[in-house]
């Protein structure tokens, strides 16, 4: 008994020296940190509008903050979002750090870090890589940190559309971020850049100090979600977006008046942030390079390819799971969603059909069960020209036949239009092969569907919106909607008008979709939003897209009414702030065809 | 029996794993010692502070600094029509590094490292060797620098810190300084003023940075202590130097 009890003991003395390296290997920051205020006060309160002074914005940048109306941080969509990854520490209030501690090995596996008025972090210590370029980006975005000497260096991705202050100074989805957080004694310095190809024109640097506290918490609010909503805009119409036309807003001139910094100064810029700005200040001799204003050319993002299809190699499928029953695969010319269950395998769109083998794969991948059913969401090529073939894949179960025996293929369903779309001659042959086309058509609004346990809605928003036969599918029980071309992360809005679509119709659809959709606490998650093109989203990132897509209705909706023709419109720009989040000067849909579209549409009498 | 002499084992080879492990070397010099390498140009990026830094701000705005009632009473003597007769309080060593402008650092000596500024011309000297002793009051007073380290604490003595302790910041405390302002528009800052700093480098997104995380205490114009953090971009050369002395006709007036 005395032999165990000494072996005991001697086995943890020696545990203990051997492990005392890696204990080494850190220099600890849990705790809670309250800010110090002696930088940027004004900036960190409630701050001025029009005061972007020190920030490396370029025109985009700029013009993006100039249109912001604070009146929608009070939208019900807005109401509960907490301050995101790029600002959370920069807020008033204390933060905190907490070791998140692997409970089979002791082992630091991450920390939380609960920004000011944000939600925690967590930053993964534990070596793992980022998501993929397709999966959902959240407030904090997703993060993972390494020591380098004394500092623990974190780097952020997945971030959602978000600010640099709180005067609508923004950040795009594209931005990373890139933090040191450095402990001297109990002072914490933490040094952010955060690199947005989209508004800045160079990374954007600063540094937040912090001191040990021990005697304050981090500070949060409680829960916000859909029941804590309530209408802080009392008369406004519903889906309302407020924001100012570009000569609509005198900002500028109060805080000018204000503060009295130059105008120049005022729009920030990356040539405002170096020494030599302040002595053409002081020689009067003020002129800008226009290179600093342009939205600059895209750089390569290192930490994960957050560009969704940009990045993807050519000619794979990527497959992701997005909640419940549904997955998504990527790389097909469409986002494809798939469901699984005993039932079989039912499929929202099936791709352009050029890599059908690789798309039946990689459903494969996730069941062994036949394809049951095609839900396409409208008749374009790149999301029904896989139907012939992943059809006869599949086989119909029951259905109006007179036995449950399976039926010669899947069942592909639609809406009516989309029948009439890809029946129309094109020449002497139909718009699509016969083979390609939904063996149903649903009238009216909407149809339902039940498979694998889950009741599916196809809805029919409106009659013309990216075509006249659009449908988005909602997975009830999943808790997963499927959108079609009516939102997608990765260009403006398509429509046709010649062919039956319109952008009213597209805003139409989008707000819809916001009905749908229902999220969870601080405005993230809950309803998972599954694009035509894009990365997996969710309401906010639809409302962030609703948001863009009315103000340019709005703003060229203006510029028709001052009498403008087609092309003083296109001089305008009045996409120009968001030209390098969804813009492309050549393929299939530019800038200019979506301009000269909206123009068409929205002259019509 | 057997898993006691495996136990015994263990704990012998780790203890004497520890053991062996080679005392860390002694740099000759400080230079020597240095963890990483503050020498070269460097540009402040003036992305905080804009409107207190890059232009004098207005007479009574001394927003985010902490200052005492006797602080502030001095702060709203200040006369902008004069302040062109203000020289160079502005650039002292508690107030400098927040000036926009560039750095050269340099080592003056195995022991001494030197940073010349182009904005008000100014010089620190910071020195390694503790035996030198400061004299008068200079705007750059008296800097004490030391590579500071990260020691671990407590745990179960030698055993657990036979590894070299890692080496942190540079750590630069000033005293002896002259009364200056904290920023352009007469904030002030006394001779009892203490400027602890710590200076630290980085990279990303490919470019190296400098930061400087600065510590003022002043028992006379100041309520609590008054911390900034500020940084600086690498630059290739000097190309871009531009000198100007913040004294007409006076470069510096020498640091110690």
């Amino acid at each position: 008994m005395r032999f165990r009890s000494a072996s005991i003991l001697l086995l943890i003395v020696g545990f203990v020296l051997t492990s005392a390296t890696s204990a080494r290997a850190q220099i600890d920051l849990a705790g809670e940190w309250a800010g110090t205020f002696h930088e940027d006060l004004p900036h960190r309160g409630g701050m001025r509008l029009a005061d972007y002074t020190g920030l490396p914005f370029n025109e985009a940048g700029w013009r993006k903050g100039h249109s912001w109306d604070e009146a929608a941080r009070s939208l019900p969509e807005r109401q509960c979002i907490p301050h995101v990854a790029t600002y959370a520490l920069r807020g008033p209030a204390t933060i905190r750090f907490q070791k998140v501690i692997d409970p089979v090995t002791g082992q630091l596996q991450a920390y939380s870090l609960h920004g000011s008025y944000g939600r925690p972090r967590t930053i993964w210590m534990d070596g793992r890589p980022h998501p993929s370029a397709l999966a959902p980006h959240t407030w904090g975005g997703f993060s993972t940190g390494a020591w380098e000497r004394n500092t623990l260096v974190v780097s952020t991705t997945h971030i959602k559309t978000g600010w640099l202050q709180r005067n609508g100074a923004p950040t795009s989805d594209l931005a990373t971020m890139r933090e040191h957080f450095t402990r001297y004694g109990d002072y914490l310095l933490v040094v952010t850049f955060i690199n947005d190809p989209v508004f800045l024109a160079e990374p954007f640097i600063r540094t937040t100090n912090f001191v040990l506290s021990l005697s304050s918490n981090a500070n949060a609010w409680g829960n916000c979600g859909p029941a804590q909503i309530v209408d802080e805009l009392g008369g406004r119409p519903k889906h309302s977006v407020p924001h100012y036309l570009p000569d609509q807003t005198d900002h500028i001139r109060e805080f000018l008046t204000y503060s009295g910094v130059p105008a120049e100064a005022a729009r920030g810029g990356m040539d405002t942030t170096y020494p030599e700005f302040a002595s053409r200040l002081q020689r009067g001799t003020l002129e800008f390079d226009p290179r600093n204003r342009a939205p600059r050319e895209r750089i390569p993002i290192i930490e994960s390819g957050v560009d969704a299809d940009r990045n993807r190699p050519v000619d794979e499928i990527e497959v992701l799971p997005v909640q419940g029953n549904v997955y998504v695969l990527a790389g097909a010319g469409a986002n494809i969603a798939v469901q699984i269950g005993e039932d079989g395998v039912l499929l929202v769109d099936s791709g352009s059909g050029m890599l059908n083998d690789k798309v039946i794969a990689a459903i494969r991948q996730l069941s062994d069960k036949p394809i049951r059913f095609i839900l396409n969401t409208h008749a374009h090529a790149d999301h029904m020209g896989g139907n012939e073939v992943l059809a006869k894949a599949g086989s119909t179960r029951g259905g109006g036949r007179p036995s449950d025996s399976p039926g010669p293929g899947a069942l592909v369903l639609a809406h009516e239009a989309v029948l009439f779309a890809v029946g129309k001659p094109a020449g002497r042959q139909p718009a699509m092969p016969v083979g390609a086309w939904p063996t149903e058509g649903y009238p009216g609004e909407s149809k339902e569907v039940f498979s694998n346990g889950e009741a599916l809605q196809l809805i029919h928003p409106v009659s013309a919106a990216h075509t006249d036969g659009d449908s988005i599918v909602f997975f009830r029980r999943s808790d997963v909607v499927v959108t079609g071309d009516l939102f997608v992360t990765t260009s403006y809005p398509v429509f046709d008008v010649d062919k039956g679509g319109s952008l009213n119709g597209v805003i139409a659809s989008l707000n819809r979709i916001i009905d749908i959709t229902i999220p969870k606490d601080w405005q993230e998650g809950g309803t998972m939003v599954i694009p035509g093109h894009g990365r997996v989203a969710d309401e906010a990132d639809v409302v962030e897209y609703r948001d863009m897509v009315t103000i340019l209705r709005d703003r060229i909706q203006y510029l028709i009414k001052k009498g403008m023709t087609l092309e003083q419109v296109k001089a305008a720009r009045p996409t120009f702030e968001y030209d390098g989040r969804y813009g492309a000067a050549t393929g299939p849909w530019t800038t200019d065809m979506f301009v000269e579209a909206a123009y068409k549409d929205l002259s019509r009498k | 029996m057997r898993c006691l002499l495996l136990a015994a084992w263990l704990a012998i080879t780790s203890m004497a794993t520890a053991a062996q492990q080679p005392l860390p070397k002694v740099p000759p010099t400080p230079r020597a010692a240095a963890p990483f390498d503050l020498t070269g140009h460097w540009v402040s990026v003036v992305t905080e502070d804009w409107r207190w830094r890059m232009v004098t701000p207005r007479k009574g705005d001394y927003s985010s600094v902490p200052l005492s009632a006797e602080g502030r009473r001095i702060a709203d003597t200040w006369d902008p029509a004069r302040s062109a007769e203000d020289g160079c309080k502005p650039y002292g060593a508690a107030a400098i590094m927040r000036v926009p402008g560039r750095l050269r650092i340099t080592w003056d000596n195995d022991t001494t490292l030197r940073i010349d500024t182009d904005a008000g011309q100014q010089t620190r000297l910071l020195h390694f060797d503790k035996r030198q002793s400061p004299a008068g009051r200079t705007w750059q007073g008296y800097s004490a620098a030391e590579w500071d380290l990260v020691t671990a604490r407590g745990g179960l003595g030698v055993s657990l810190a036979t590894a070299p302790p890692r080496m942190g910041a540079l750590r630069v405390i000033t005293t002896n300084l002259r009364a200056g302002f904290l920023r352009k528009n007469g904030v002030p800052y006394s001779e009892e003023a203490v400027v602890t700093e710590y200076f630290d480098r980085l990279s990303a997104y490919g470019t190296d940075w400098l930061t400087v995380f600065t510590i003022v205490e002043d028992p006379r114009y100041l309520s609590q202590q008054f911390i900034t953090s500020t940084h600086f971009k690498r630059e290739p050369d000097a190309a871009k130097w531009m000198p100007t002395p913040c004294e007409r006709g006076s470069v510096t007036d020498g640091a110690q």
